[in-house]
């Protein structure tokens, strides 16, 4: 647990404070993202906590004990540091910069050995073919998973990262936070995470700072702060897309329903009963092989009037990409609702039809999550 | 061009040039052990307001030619081999020094802050970290040294420090080409010597992972 008491910065030649009176917690096991624009003073946060700067005044406690009653290079061992720059020393090996913590602690080369090979699996890399590389060898991307390796070599329960997936393209960023978030989900380290990106904060964090000019302005769960953005400084940082970003909180699995009916191909005939009968607002077209290919609304129905069995099954199969896995975001439904012009998707688990999500679903959840 | 004035010259150069290395290598070995630690001194935080006074000092000394430094040093320190050298370390200094605070400084702030942010000490970046990744142009600083070092040194012989020097100075007393010529010759053959065996030991000094990425 990190506490933040009062906490402010004012660097040597300055009058404005960098961080101003910041009162902060950050709970066991919780992922903090400090998030605002460039100069807020969310880095000068970060590199307090390690003592990397001292504090003006105010005070930091680690588990209920002020960080300044620990040696510097003490607290900062016991402390996973990830920068954007990585930093990794160059004329080092990978197993070496990997295993800079635990030669400070003093571990044995076997025990270091082992931990190294552990640690490159872990972050998705094959321990044999990089350990003896050298950083420059390195594609940016694999230089931050050693980073974050590193980091964690000794095992801390605390980690600072400053930008961590921030200098790598954008695709690599998403795998890198997706594998970082699955490894917290077992490691269940405190995180303090400090990014510019507010897409990333809602993805990452636990809890969300927003800091403006050195002030906490707003702290909270990604929820409750898209929900309920505090002010306008909030509200333009989070930006016009407030409410589909909220969507990216929540799986589509989580909306799903079961008003459907499933159609064979012999019962197309009827299918206006069949559905009546069910109370279902949409069909599933099933094949042979129990598999969805095909999706069509009452709405389809209405608009095709009295038509042959061929045509239906063509109006349904015209949609055979209308389903969506379950695990994905309430957002991707939304955006592949528009794609195919359907109020209605179909979702899957792998193959298996588990429901349909309808865009009154959609939006009724955001009218709840509103609420709360 | 007489044969015999050859001969007689060589004969000379093994005592010479022994006398010229061992000149050499101890007032390189002094301006290391002087300018090392000056350099890393003056790119400490709480030292580098020093920095552009120490600088400009060793600056004046380099600015004096070589043979002021090696006049000015007899009146203080005498005649002899000793002197010479004292004059020599005054000449090598400086490019020593430079050398290293421009590596220490060369040195990427964000290697430095990760290796201080996993809890490295002070003393375990700078040898660690920071003197490993500034070798390079340490090495260049010391090669210049000593290639500067070889040629003035050629003029210790002018208060009795002996070396290649005393070849060409009798060669000039005397007019003796031929021992100008052998006095010249291996000290420009020494200076190129240092310089290469100088740059073989930067490149093998070098740390592994730079040689990759030039």
């Amino acid at each position: 647990m990190i506490e933040l008491h009062n906490v402010t910065k004012i660097y040597a030649g300055q009058t404005v404070p960098a961080v101003n009176n910041l009162t902060l917690k950050i709970e066991e096991g919780e992922t903090c993202v400090f998030v605002g624009p460039s100069g807020c003073g969310k880095s000068t946060i970060l590199r307090m906590i390690n003592r990397m700067i001292e504090q003006t005044s105010g005070t930091i406690l680690i588990n209920n004990k002020d960080i300044r009653e620990t040696d510097p290079d003490r607290l900062r061992m016991g402390i996973g540091y990830v920068i954007q720059q990585i930093g990794l020393l160059p004329h080092r090996t990978i197993a070496e910069n990997i295993s800079i913590v635990p030669r400070l602690y003093g571990w044995d080369k076997e025990r270091i050995r082992k931990r190294v090979d552990e640690l490159l699996e872990l972050v998705g890399l094959d321990p044999d073919e990089t350990r003896s590389k050298f950083p420059a060898q390195l594609s940016g991307g694999q230089m931050q998973r050693v980073g974050v390796a590193r980091a964690m070599a000794a095992d801390p329960p605390i980690m600072l990262m400053d930008e961590p997936f921030g200098a790598v393209d954008p695709i690599v960023r998403g795998h890198l936070q997706d594998e970082f978030l699955k490894l917290q989900r077992e490691m269940k380290k405190t995180i303090c995470f400090v990014t510019h990106d507010i897409n990333e904060a809602i993805k990452m964090g636990d809890k969300i700072a927003i800091f403006e000019k050195g002030q906490l302005v707003q702290h909270g769960t990604p929820q409750e702060i898209l929900a309920n953005p505090k002010n306008e400084f909030v509200r333009t940082f989070i930006g016009y897309d407030r409410v589909v970003k909220m969507l990216t909180l929540f799986q589509v699995r989580s909306i799903t329903k079961g008003n459907y009916s499933i159609i064979r191909e012999n019962e197309l005939a009827n299918i206006r009963q069949k559905m009546d009968d069910e109370g279902a607002a949409v069909g599933i077209l099933m094949n042979e092989s129990t598999r969805p290919c095909g999706l069509i609304t009452r709405d389809d129905l209405e608009k095709a009037g009295d038509v042959s069995p061929e045509k239906i099954k063509e109006i349904a199969c015209s949609k055979k990409d209308a389903f969506i896995d379950g695990d994905l975001l309430l957002n991707d439904a939304l955006s592949l609702m528009l794609e195919w012009d359907s109020d209605y998707l179909g979702v899957v688990d792998g193959t298996q039809l588990i429901g349909v999500v309808s865009l009154g679903d959609i939006r009724e959840c955001v009218r709840r999550k509103e609420g709360e | 061009m007489n044969w015999e004035r050859y001969l007689d010259a060589l004969s000379r150069v093994p005592h010479e040039l022994a006398i010229h290395i061992i000149m050499v290598l101890i007032s390189l070995a002094v301006a290391i052990a002087v300018s090392l630690p000056i350099g890393v001194i003056l790119t400490r935080p709480r030292f580098r307001k020093l920095g552009a006074l120490v600088m400009n000092i060793l600056n004046i000394f380099q600015a004096f030619p070589g043979m002021a430094i090696i006049a000015l040093t007899m009146p203080v320190l005498g005649l002899g081999l000793k002197p010479a050298i004292g004059a020599l370390v005054v000449q090598a200094l400086l490019p020593i020094a430079r050398n290293t605070i421009a590596g220490l400084y060369g040195v990427d702030p964000n290697i430095k802050e990760a290796a201080q942010g996993m809890g490295m000490s002070e003393k375990k970046v700078l040898f660690e970290v920071e003197l490993p990744l500034a070798m390079p142009v340490i090495l260049a600083g010391i090669r210049t040294s000593a290639v500067y070092v070889v040629s003035v040194g050629t003029l210790a012989a002018y208060i009795d420090g002996g070396g290649l020097g005393n070849l060409i100075i009798t060669g000039l007393n005397m007019l003796w080409a031929e021992f100008i010529i052998v006095g010249a010759g291996f000290g420009a053959l020494l200076a190129i010597f240092f310089d290469r065996g100088l740059s073989y030991v930067e490149y093998k000094l070098t740390p592994p992972g730079f040689s990759i990425i030039k």
